[in-house]
């Protein structure tokens, strides 16, 4: 333990000369103690000018002075402002000594108190308000620090071993949809978060169970540490920061999850006891089933007829509730789907009775089956030139081409296919397959002489389906 | 033994007894009402049991004679001073209305322990249904008038208000019978009071369970309309249940409040009370401002279903997530009521068998109160998937991932308070450190659905399930049953078997872990809450039928306690006066404690956890003058 540099301030309290005199020459007799007496006073104004004169580490009050107000002196130093070390110090009773705390100590322990209460001090300058410790410990400070890196170093191993426990057990259902994503990051931190904070607080338990238990027949008390306010402010202020960033994390994913696609067929899912029902509004289609294409999203505009439900399929990770009441409490989920394949959607809202089995499938499917689907249900004939010339007006193509010669803002569909056009840079090309096809989503690509350009929107490629475009090619090529 | 003069005559007897007779009047009432006002037919069951229920609830109320003293004012007589009652012993002071705080203590805790078995029973009714795929309980079936499924949800429903309900009266009997004991007071500030809030609760609970003999009910504990508004006869009994035991819990936290502000033990200012003190401060705190909104969602799904009014209702104009928003606002800060008492006996034991100070006592004393205020401001976060406007889901999920931080610093302070202890492991600092590691589970399972992006996964599902058993059995469960053991020889003068209490230990915690962890995998794979069946398909078999094993192994465990307790009332050895080597005041008084608890007002005259400062005391018992003779015989 070092000696501090400078000796240590004392000022005594006591009107009785005999006490101030005896004790500072009993003081100055032990070098090793190594304290200076920087003053005596008598009563209480003596003492608060001589503290801002001397600046004094301990102030020892005698006891036993009934010229002295000790409740008064007590007050002034313990509980004010200053944080000062107040001894008091009796003769009378079997030269006891009480320290603020009221601690009793006998005359002999005084003598070890005050070598060992400067030491504290330099070892720790912040713990001024703190009491001394008992004289017991020796070295503590040294074994502490030993404890500390054995369960530090724990902790990380554990950690370690529990991420890598985690990353062998399967947690989450495959993800199946693009709003997944940001959530399985969000599960992947936090499960690595929760790892570190749990072993960080269950290893210094075991380590403290295993280490620090009693010993048989030990009825003494343990070292008396009342706390540490940095301590404490430390694992308020690091806790609070990371709280923070969490949220504001969170925020960040939940905001990925909504993100919106003005491209995406829309779905009225209703809900009752105990089953959905899927409309396509596009296409007039009501299925028990829903099926979704891959890789588009899909906005689910979801509602109840009866009670509240809630629309979860584990695999999409999102979830939202179904409300009763009509309109105003339609609520809308965002979810595109990344993988084909069958999955199930699973009320998530105590619904009644048959709640556990209120579930339907959903299934996935390539652009491709989803169209052929679509077509299939939605009562289209099975005839692509018929489909084809439905599209035709459902799209309003039939304003500006005719298909009777009659000339318009478009050229007329009669007798196109196969045709020799003329386009604007006076090049011919004979309209096949291909060049239909260009025309529908590329009509800027090759525009016909005698037609202007930018009149046909360009934005058929989104709006229509691959399915839908071979119907319309199929449907030109029967207006021979 | 003088329960010889019966059953028959003990308060909960003749309470009883007038309940049977005032359902029937009641009723009568109410046909005479509808008579009155020209509804047609007179009897309809609904209307009729409610008021039926009331009248039953009054006199039951009447009949145990809790009310005797306030009659007497009321009439302009003197009543004798508090406690006159005379001096009963064994079950029949338990089972007679007493204005003492540590009777009525020991009353709620045994009225917990029963509501906490009968909760359990129904737990492992359900989970024997969940152990495997397809249905045990068929739905053909006629189950008390419950086809399967509406029996299986009206017991899923009834273990959670149930447990809810032995909670707040765990919660009870430890702010009863310590809080006056640990600020030195003889009694709470309001006795009779006191005994008319314990004494509601059980007609209270008689309304719950009954609801299991009149229909059911299929909504779980949070009866959400529209659903609630639909559902049998059985909601309406659980409505009145909740609506008595919620008074009780108001009465109650009144009671606490005024007892801690007013009646504290000279220099016992707020930072020198026991740190105990401080949870049930803010527990009551809580309960005395909270509790009115569930009272008040609950009533108004009440008033819809009996006077065919649409709060809730959107055809009439109501909105179904409104009730949503008033039942929360209780309800979340309900579940700091559930544990907060609980931490407070893990702060105030830790010290005790670490023989060190607990570790910043006042950041844990304020943290108590952090948690308590930050709680009323998270109640959203129930309703992220609600339907709720969306954007009130962010500035939710930072309140809500706030209450880490409170929390945080009771968990460090815990740690630090331990840490180069000289630590000794009875029963009760066992259930302590089990308390802290299941808590530990519990608050960090918490964060991924205060995330709302993760809890859009996680809403409604056994995760959740999992969370939440792990934040009730870490911050309540297992604190309970360290209190029930340490404050034993207190209650009783006699020491539990030791034997026994470690055994519960040791069958309880390893069950616990495996039944919330598998719960929470479960959840994440695809498991949703409150259903009696599950798909195969999730292939989450096994982890269900260990979750059911370990849910049986708790049981047992119970079991034994139980036993422990009985038995060791009755033949324990003797305890010694201070088994612990406690500084708490209460443990420097004879055991059980006398009637009027304290002879003499003793003084506080240092810090309440100074284990290791050489000769310092906590409280001079004979502040008032020395040579009183030691208690200790």
């Amino acid at each position: 333990m070092m000696k501090p540099e400078k000796p240590q301030r004392v000022l005594i309290a006591s009107s009785h000369t005999l006490f101030g005199q005896g004790l500072r020459s009993l003081l100055q007799s032990r070098p090793e103690a190594d304290v200076e007496v920087v003053g005596i006073v008598s009563n209480l104004e003596e003492a608060i000018s001589a503290l801002d004169r001397l600046s004094p580490d301990l102030v020892i009050v005698d006891y036993d002075d009934e010229r002295l107000n000790r409740d008064e002196f007590l007050a002034h130093f313990v509980e004010g402002e200053r944080k000062l070390r107040v001894v008091l110090l009796s003769l009378q009773d079997g030269e006891e000594a009480i320290v603020y705390d009221r601690r009793s100590m006998a005359a002999a322990q005084i003598d070890d108190w005050l070598e060992n209460w400067s030491a504290p001090k330099v070892a720790e300058p912040f713990s001024a308000s703190e009491n001394t410790k008992t004289n017991e410990y020796a070295n503590p400070r040294r074994g502490n620090m030993k404890h500390l890196i054995i369960a530090g170093i724990l902790v990380v191993v554990v950690t370690a071993l529990l991420i890598f426990a985690l990353g062998q057990v399967e947690l989450l259902p495959t993800a199946a949809s693009v709003q997944a994503q940001p959530i399985d990051r969000m599960f992947d931190l936090e499960f690595k978060v929760i790892a570190f904070l749990f072993a960080l607080i269950v290893v210094f338990m075991v380590y403290s169970i295993a280490v620090f238990r009693r010993k048989a027949g030990d009825t003494s008390d343990a070292r008396h540490i009342e706390g540490s306010s940095r301590l404490e402010a430390l694992w308020t202020v690091i806790p609070l920061i990371t709280v923070l960033a969490f949220a504001f994390m969170g925020s960040q994913a939940l905001g990925e999850t909504q993100r919106i696609d003005p491209q995406a067929i829309e779905v009225n899912v209703i809900s009752s006891q105990w089953s959905w029902s899927f409309e396509y509004p596009e296409s007039g289609i009501v299925s028990d089933k829903l099926y979704l294409p891959v890789d588009q999203q899909a906005l689910l505009h979801l509602s109840s007829v009866d009670v509240i439900h809630s629309f979860w399929v584990p695999e999409f990770r999102v979830k939202q509730d179904a409300l009763p009441g009509g309109e105003g409490f339609v609520r809308d989920l965002r979810i595109t789907p990344t993988e084909i394949g069958e999955y199930t959607v699973r009320c998530a809202e105590l619904c009644g009775r048959r709640h556990a089995y209120m579930e339907s499938p959903v299934i996935v499917l390539s652009q491709v089956d989803f169209d052929g689907w679509v077509i299939e249900e939605s009562g289209l004939s099975e005839d692509p030139v018929e489909r084809g010339e439905k599209w035709y007006t459902s799209f309003g193509c039939n304003a500006c081409h005719s298909l009777d010669g009659t000339p318009g803002v478009g050229p007329t569909w009669q007798g196109l296919y196969q045709s020799q056009r003329t386009l604007a840079d006076g090049s011919t090309v004979t309209a096949d397959d291909a060049y239909l096809h260009e025309a529908i989503i590329n009509p800027n690509a090759q525009v016909v002489q005698g037609f202007l350009e930018n009149l046909m929107p360009q934005n058929f490629a989104e709006r229509m389906s691959e399915a839908q475009i071979q119907d319309m090619i199929e449907f030109i090529k029967s207006l021979r | 033994m003088s329960q010889r003069s019966s059953f028959f005559s003990t308060s909960l007897a003749r309470g009883l007894i007038a309940m049977i007779l005032g359902v029937p009047v009641g009723m009568v009432l109410v046909m005479g009402v509808r008579l009155l006002l020209g509804l047609l037919p007179v009897w309809k069951a609904e209307p009729a049991w409610v008021g039926g229920a009331l009248i039953g609830v009054v006199t039951f109320m009447l009949g145990t004679g809790v009310l005797g003293d306030w009659l007497k004012w009321a009439k302009g007589e003197e009543t004798s001073e508090h406690p006159e009652t005379p001096e009963r012993k064994g079950w029949a002071k338990i089972l007679n209305v007493s204005y003492d705080h540590k009777v009525i203590g020991i009353q709620y805790g045994i009225t917990s322990l029963i509501l906490f078995s009968l909760a359990g029973l129904f737990a492992l009714t359900f989970r024997t249904e969940l152990a495997a795929t397809g249905l045990l309980f068929k739905d053909e079936a006629n189950i008390l008038g419950m086809s399967g499924l509406g029996f299986y949800n009206t017991i899923m429903s009834l273990h959670g208000i149930v447990m809810i309900g032995a909670i707040l009266l765990g919660v009870g009997a430890m702010s009863n019978y310590l809080v006056p004991l640990m600020i030195g007071a003889n009694d709470m500030a309001f006795p009779r009071l006191n005994a008319f809030a314990y004494w509601l609760n059980v007609p209270g609970a008689i309304l719950l369970v009954s609801s299991l003999f009149l229909g059911g009910f299929d909504t779980g504990w949070t009866g959400y309309p529209p659903l609630s508004a639909r559902a049998p006869l059985g909601m309406q009994m659980f409505f009145m249940g909740v609506y008595f035991i919620g008074l009780s819990s108001i009465f109650g936290s009144l009671n606490i409040i005024v007892t801690i502000v007013k009646m504290r033990a000279p220099g016992m200012n707020y930072f020198r009370m026991p740190i105990f003190v401080w949870t049930a401060f803010a527990t009551a705190i809580i309960g005395l401002t909270a509790t009115q909104l569930i009272g008040l969602s609950f009533q108004m799904v009440m008033f819809e279903r009996l006077f065919g009014m649409g709060f809730f209702e959107p055809a009439k104009g109501g909105d179904p997530v409104l009730f949503q928003h008033l039942f929360w606002f209780y309800s979340h800060p309900a579940v700091y009521i559930f544990v907060l008492t609980g931490l407070g006996v893990i702060s105030e034991l830790l010290p005790v068998f670490a023989r060190k100070p607990l570790f910043g006592y006042r950041w844990v004393a304020l943290s108590s109160f952090g948690i308590a205020l930050v709680g009323f401001l998270v109640w959203a976060h129930h309703m992220f998937t609600s339907g709720m406007a969306a954007y009130l889901r962010v500035p939710f999920m930072y309140s809500t991932l706030l209450v880490a931080v409170p929390t945080g610093v009771k968990f460090f302070s815990w740690v630090a308070t331990i840490w180069e202890g000289k630590l000794s492991f009875p029963t009760p600092m066992l259930f302590v450190l089990g308390a802290i590691s299941i808590f530990l589970l519990g608050g960090l399972s918490g964060p991924p659905n205060g995330v709302v992006a993760t809890d859009l996964h996680l809403q409604d599902t056994y995760w959740i399930v999992g969370h939440f058993h792990a934040t009730m059995f870490g911050g309540f469960v297992f604190p309970f049953f360290a209190a029930i053991y340490y404050w034993f020889p207190k209650m009783t003068g006699r020491m539990y078997n030791e034997r026994l209490g470690k055994l519960h230990f040791w069958l309880m915690l390893p069950a616990f872990y495996v039944q919330s962890l598998g719960q929470m995998q479960v959840g994440l794979l695809g498991m949703r809450r409150r259903i009696a069946d599950y798909d195969p398909a999730l292939g989450i078999q096994t982890t269900q039928l260990l979750i059911t094993i370990a849910g049986f192994v708790i049981g047992l465990a119970v079991l034994i306690a139980i036993y422990n307790f009985i038995v060791s009332t009755r033949g324990g050895e003797i305890a010694e006066a201070n088994p612990w080597r406690s500084r708490a005041p209460e443990w420097q008084l004879p055991s059980p404690v006398p009637t009027h608890n304290y002879a003499e007002q003793f003084e506080v005259v240092g810090e309440p956890y100074d284990y290791g400062l050489a000769g310092s005391v906590y409280v001079d018992m004979h502040a008032g003058r020395a040579a009183a003779p030691s208690a200790a015989d």
